[in-house]
């Protein structure tokens, strides 16, 4: 049984179309939600919240009605927005053991799994601070603390990685990582960034301008936009054309860098067989793969094929 | 994880996926209430922030100031009292003294009012300006819910502010009298128009200004548009009411929260108001309890709706 399944879903702010009759089903794991800014992303999580009505179509979770259970579903539910959330004037634990109640954790369960997510996260002395004095990088924890704080069965993470730096942004990622493999909680990841959310998912639901352009296992989109990147000190022409006659797409993209269609593991021994015939000083051997833009540019091509 | 440290007491931590190292993340298999539970403990929290409760010195400020200054009179009028009768002066001195269960409310309307400006901001707007709404309605909660629970809050937290003094003059009076059965007797007799003047002062004041703060997240608009409606329209109302001549312009005393307390109050304790606006007004005392029940209601409606259409 699917977890989300949404049918038809549509929402519009005026003229402006948010979410265009999405259906899509999504089953327990951890589930990227690719889009660039504007494609609607925040709006299909806030529905499933029931923070925002959908214009038309129908959406549940945990096969309960968003529209008529949104208290039933959202015991069981954990959300991290995208915007700042937190009171600057209140510290962590009291913020995290507040909104714990108000998920219905009688006051003494608050305060122990308050301390226990907090620990999770990677808060310890200062979640007696004011909230105002924490880093970007706290007050995400924070956020994320407050959505796992009652347990929940479902994640909806919108932009965890907001605010970051890339160091943070490490630690975010494998802490949401971590959360949805040890937790066996399911794990919806909204983001821009196709190279974040690929490092933590295991299926990725990519949309734009509010209609789906793929719902697929990781898998599935890295095979598809697999490119294989192989650097030299010298002539890259001679190693294309040695691959193409290997029965490769390759081709030499500057004196010293060769792309390659990777359709399966051959091409990494046809690239290491040539590059020992001719004896030519590797320097980089890397699998590419396409930015979000291109995913998204090649897509309407495959909707009309499909 | 930084190892052994944050091993938690109760060591059941094996259970659930962890490792030997790592004591890992335990589900929570305990009771999860509902949303009964979430309104009483967002209630409980609206009454913390009321009185700054577990938080800084700066937060505890106004309400501490003025709550004191809403205590005092009556603590030192209590005290007069009770000398004056080992003294033995006559019985019915405190009758004559300013310090009565039927002119209290009237003297610390306006400590009241500024409480309401100083306080309501703070537990309406805070969670506007901070974008906290959208974790509360994540939850197992309703929009209403978050309203009504605010508002309830707001008016017990005023309930506290006001009867405070009522119950020291109470306990004052009966303590300090000769024959303490009689006493109580006869104080009893008050409790019904005591209670029922703050449930008024409270509802009227509390929704009136949790409408207000609700509109205007911004904490210093707020601050003044309460003390604007609940201290200035009393002007409005009595230009209106001094030019009127028909029944229509006589009503206009209904604009003004403050009027209206003072003859509600007139009207339980059963006594005659020497507000020059309520005796040009000339309306039944039953009218002005109306008033207060409709405006209450109408402030609390509005509430509910800017609440249910605010993004979140």
């Amino acid at each position: 049984m699917a977890l989300i399944l949404l049918d038809g879903l549509t929402k519009r702010y005026g003229s402006v179309i948010a979410l265009d009759g999405l259906s899509l089903a999504i089953e327990p794991g951890i589930v990227g939600l690719v889009g660039s800014n504007g494609a609607g992303k925040s709006t299909l999580i806030k529905i499933l919240l029931g923070l925002v009505d959908a214009t038309s179509g129908r959406a549940s979770v945990f096969d309960l009605d968003v529209r008529t259970r949104g208290t039933d579903i959202r015991q069981f539910v954990g959300y991290m927005p995208e915007h700042d959330a937190l009171p600057p004037d209140a510290s962590a634990t009291d913020v995290v053991s507040h909104l714990a109640e108000i998920s219905g954790l009688p006051a003494a369960a608050a305060r122990e799994r308050t301390a226990e997510v907090l620990r999770h996260v990677g808060l310890y002395e200062e979640r007696y601070r004011a909230i105002g004095g924490y880093s970007s990088g706290m007050k995400q924890r924070v956020k994320l603390a407050q959505a796992l704080v009652h347990d929940p069965r479902l994640l909806l993470l919108d932009e965890p990685t907001n605010g970051l730096d890339p160091a943070g942004r490490d630690e975010m990622l494998d802490l949401v990582r971590r959360t949805g493999t040890e937790f066996g909680m399911t794990v919806v990841v909204a983001s821009h960034l196709l190279g974040e959310i690929e490092r933590v998912c295991d299926f990725l639901v990519a949309i734009e301008a509010g209609r789906l352009l793929r719902a697929a296992p990781l898998g599935e989109f890295t095979e598809r936009t697999g490119v294989l990147s192989v650097e030299v000190e010298e002539r890259a022409g001679d190693l294309a054309a040695a691959l193409v006659a290997h029965g490769l797409d390759a081709r030499a993209v500057s004196p010293r860098s060769v792309l390659i269609a990777l359709d399966d593991e051959r091409a990494y021994d046809a690239v290491r067989d040539v590059v020992a015939d001719l004896g030519l000083p590797l320097v980089r051997l890397e699998q590419r793969r396409h930015r979000l833009e291109d995913l998204f540019r090649d897509e309407p091509d495959r909707e009309t094929a499909a | 994880m930084t190892g052994g440290e944050t091993a938690s007491p109760g060591a059941a931590g094996q259970g659930i996926g962890g490792s030997i190292y790592d004591l890992g993340y335990r589900g929570y298999a305990g009771p999860r209430l509902g949303r009964r539970h979430a309104i009483r403990a967002l209630l409980v929290q609206t009454l913390r922030v009321a009185y700054g409760v577990g938080r800084g010195g700066r937060a505890k400020l106004a309400p501490v100031i003025l709550g004191g200054l809403a205590t005092i009179p009556a603590i030192i009028g209590v005290g007069v009292v009770a000398l004056a009768r080992q003294a033995g002066m006559p019985p019915n001195l405190e009758d004559a003294s300013p310090v009565r269960h039927d002119t209290y409310y009237g003297l610390i309307t306006t400590l009241v009012v500024l409480f309401c400006a100083a306080q309501v901001p703070e537990i309406l707007g805070r969670d506007q300006r901070h974008q906290l709404l959208s974790l509360y309605f994540s939850r197992a909660l309703r929009r209403e819910d978050y309203a009504l629970a605010r508002v309830a809050g707001i008016i017990l937290a005023i309930l506290v502010f006001v009867l405070l003094p009522q119950a020291i003059i109470f306990l004052g009076l009966v303590l300090s009298a000769s024959d303490i059965g009689a006493e109580f007797g006869r104080e009893a007799r008050l409790l019904g128009p005591i209670l029922g003047q703050a449930v008024v002062l409270s509802v009227l004041l509390g929704s009136l200004s949790a409408v207000v703060a609700a509109f205007t997240p911004r904490r210093v608009y707020a601050t003044t548009a309460i003390i604007v409606v609940l201290a200035v329209t009393p002007i409005v109302g009595s230009v209106l009411v001094g030019l009127g001549v028909t029944d229509l312009a006589r009503l206009a005393v209904l604009l003004s929260p403050a009027d209206i307390l003072e003859a509600t109050n007139a009207k339980l304790f059963g006594t005659t108001s020497s507000n020059d606006l309520l005796r040009a007004a000339d309306l039944p005392g039953e009218l002005y309890l109306v008033g207060a029940a409709v405006i209450s209601v109408v402030a609390i409606a509005l509430l509910v709706r800017r609440f249910r259409t605010i993004a979140a």
